[in-house]
């Protein structure tokens, strides 16, 4: 007898592909999410400028009966310049590509450039946050190392400096309520750390520190947000800036950076803040064989208020290993 | 017809070591010919690359000798004798900071070890050939003599390195305080200590810098540990951390934080650089005379969790670009000392008010040790990227 198998009659086309495309593991993106939004104008030069007024002295003394006016004050301003600068990636696709593939070459390309695009943008927020934001030690912590590992007292000593720099805060309070495991979570200023430091953290838990599934209510809590403690609110992403085997002891160094509102300012180009670019192969070469698919954008960045943000920089508790 | 390659030709000063030129794109053939060593005869003078050969290899045609050859680290060729492996040419996308090079440390390489010695500027003395090229920036850790001894104190510091010989540097820290211990990799606690190099330490310019030293007076002379890139109008501000129980007060002159202010409560003090000295020294209009003087002598053990002080761009006062100069554009980009040399490079955006944030991220290729020649050697340099590379 013989019996026809797969193995004389197999299928002509051995794979399907699945319907949906997989995922892919992209950062989340919090620096974006801190800052201030301003649009530089079209046909308005290279440099963005801020001005900020200063403070003028209380008149805290009194002017008795002399009947002659006190000193006057000469008004005084700060002034912060930003330059603009130009960024883009693209693609060049063989129109066989696009011809023979089953699944939407254009389609998916397109979206990974919109992605690369609006990763791009935090990244480099976050370097310039890494090289133009001042530094606070960790050393709190247990493990001797400088900077140490985040202890309470450092959330509280960095809450306190921006506190004390009259930083706005980003996130008022929520309101305890008759929940169990829950407490009320104060008003905040937001640190963007590693999802490398979430060990730390959950160490801290029931001493000050919640994480959002112990807020009260996790309405306002945002997608990144892994906790709060005292008066800040944490924001991890596996993208936050570590600067490898860099501590006195040779240990990883974490960049958790606090900050308030108005601490820093992300800068678009009026009518440029992102472009996708299609050419049809058309204006390739002599037979018009590739097609280009491209982001260009353009950005530039600010700290505007020096006093309202600080990277509290740590290292990580000793006896946890990393990934 | 070429549709989509790049080719890029211009001249360069060597550095005598790793010598950076800027390209707008990631060349897979670079060729650098060497008219200082041509003419004088002697040394390297002519050297190129293939993407295929991987990066830091290198062909190099040596005067008197011949063609010789350059592999990758390990590479499975191997360089032609008495050559060191990875000193060709390389590729890079300065465009992320925090990365670092190769550390060295006890037996890193055979024979490797090194040690501090105290001095008003620390010297560091390497067994090996260190690698490094003035205004290179390192940082150092675990300084451990012992448990309690060292110079853990400035762990972790950014130090631009002034390189004396191929085996010696100095950095800027004062390591003659009393609280300082000579350190050596080879008799120290776990051979542990080491150092790498701070691959891009400038890429986003001005921003905040550590301090090494304050000279206090009617105007405020401060020197930085790496270049500070500020320019004369630059607004700047203060963090001088304290230390309790330490006298003489570490780090000294807390005065000059630009919070607490007791005058104007809640409105912080900045100071304006009045004068540029140097890549690592400016001199600020704050007039410090009453001030505490600068300290850097604080326990060992005390360096755990100790910030640094510092000193932070924070605006500027000025209304024009970056002056012309023989040779550049008529509105030049803004010149940043980026840790490849001691010389400024003009970035690669366009013309900016002095003293703005700026960005100075970019992409080019090296000119390794190997084969850059010495220090101030003309090269004149080739670099393309072809439509096709057939690997």
């Amino acid at each position: 007898m013989s019996i026809t198998t797969s193995g004389n009659l197999g299928p002509m086309i051995l794979q399907s592909l699945a319907p949906a495309m997989l995922y892919v593991p992209t950062p989340t993106m919090n620096y974006i999410t801190v800052c201030d939004k301003v649009s530089m104008p079209a046909n308005g030069g290279t440099t963005m400028r801020f001005m900020r007024p200063r403070a003028l002295q209380p008149p805290t003394i009194q002017l008795g009966n002399s009947g002659i006016d006190p000193p006057a004050q000469v008004p005084q301003r700060d002034i912060i310049d930003a330059q603009m600068a130009f960024f883009g990636t693209g693609c060049i696709i063989n129109e066989q590509v696009i011809l023979q593939d089953q699944e939407g070459v254009l389609a998916w390309v397109s979206e990974r450039l919109a992605v690369a695009m609006r990763q791009a943008e935090d990244l480099i927020l976050r370097d310039y946050v890494v090289s133009a934001a001042s530094v606070i030690n960790a050393g709190g912590g247990s493990n001797s190392d400088n900077p140490t590992n985040l202890g309470l007292s450092d959330f509280s000593l960095v809450a306190t400096t921006l506190d004390t720099n009259n930083a706005y805060k980003f996130m008022s309070g929520i309101e305890g309520m008759d929940r169990f495991g829950t407490g009320p979570i104060r008003s905040s200023y937001f640190m963007l750390s590693s999802t490398e430091l979430q060990t730390d953290f959950d160490s801290l838990v029931g001493q000050g520190v919640f994480n959002n599934w112990n807020y009260p209510t996790n309405s306002s809590s945002l997608p990144s947000e892994w906790g709060s403690v005292y008066n800040l609110r944490i924001l991890t992403s596996s993208e936050a800036p570590v600067a490898r085997g860099a501590s006195a002891n040779g240990q990883d160094v974490y960049y958790n950076t606090v900050c308030g509102k108005q601490a820093l300012t992300h800068i678009n180009q009026d009518g440029f803040s992102m472009n996708l670019i299609y050419r049809d192969p058309y204006y390739s070469g002599m037979l018009a064989q590739n097609a280009t698919l491209a982001v260009k954008f353009a950005q530039a960045q600010a700290i505007t208020q020096d006093t309202a943000i600080r990277n509290l920089i740590s290292t990580r508790l000793s006896a946890i290993s990393g990934p | 017809m070429a549709e989509y390659s790049r080719l890029a030709s211009g001249k360069v000063l060597s550095v005598g070591g790793d010598t950076v030129v800027t390209v707008p794109f990631l060349p897979d053939y670079i060729e650098v010919s060497n008219a200082t060593a041509a003419q004088a005869a002697s040394g390297v003078t002519r050297a190129w690359w293939n993407k295929n050969m991987g990066q830091g290899a290198a062909f190099r045609n040596l005067y008197g000798t011949g063609e010789q050859y350059i592999d990758v680290l390990n590479g499975s060729i191997g360089s032609t004798a008495g050559l060191t492996d990875g000193t060709g040419f390389k590729t890079i996308q300065a465009g992320l900071s925090l990365q670092y090079g190769p550390a060295y440390y006890h037996l890193s390489v055979a024979t490797a070890d090194f040690s501090i010695s105290s001095a008003a500027n620390a010297v560091v003395d390497t067994v090996t050939d260190h690698g490094l090229v003035s205004g290179n920036v390192v940082i150092f850790s675990n300084l451990y003599q012992t448990a309690s001894t060292g110079m853990q104190q400035l762990a972790g510091i950014p130090f631009e390195v002034t390189v004396v010989t191929s085996k010696q540097f100095t950095i800027c820290w004062d390591t003659t305080g009393s609280n300082y211990t000579a350190f050596d990799s080879s008799t120290s606690l776990n051979n542990a200590g080491s150092f790498k190099q701070v691959l891009y330490p400038a890429l986003y310019v001005p921003g905040s810098s550590y301090i090494c030293d304050i000279t206090l007076g009617a105007t405020t002379t401060v020197e930085t540990t790496a270049p500070h890139n500020f320019v004369v109008g630059q607004e700047v501000a203060f963090r001088i951390p304290s230390m309790a129980g330490i006298i003489p007060p570490v780090w000294g002159p807390s005065e000059l934080n630009s919070l607490p202010n007791v005058l104007i409560p809640g409105s912080p003090i900045y100071g304006y650089v009045v004068s540029v000295t140097d890549r690592n020294t400016v001199v600020v209009n704050i007039d410090s005379t009453t001030y505490g003087a600068w300290n850097n002598n604080f326990p060992f053990l005390s360096f755990v969790g100790k910030t640094h002080p510092q000193i932070v761009a924070v605006g500027d006062v000025n209304t024009g670009g970056w002056p012309i100069s023989a040779g550049s554009d008529l509105y030049p980009s803004p010149l940043v000392y980026d840790g490849f040399s001691t010389g400024a490079r003009r970035t690669i955006n366009g013309p900016a008010i002095q003293g703005a944030y700026i960005n100075n991220t970019f992409m080019g290729f090296v000119i390794g040790s190997g084969v850059a020649g010495s220090a101030d050697d003309v090269l004149f340099w080739r670099a393309y990227m072809s439509d096709k590379n057939y690997p």
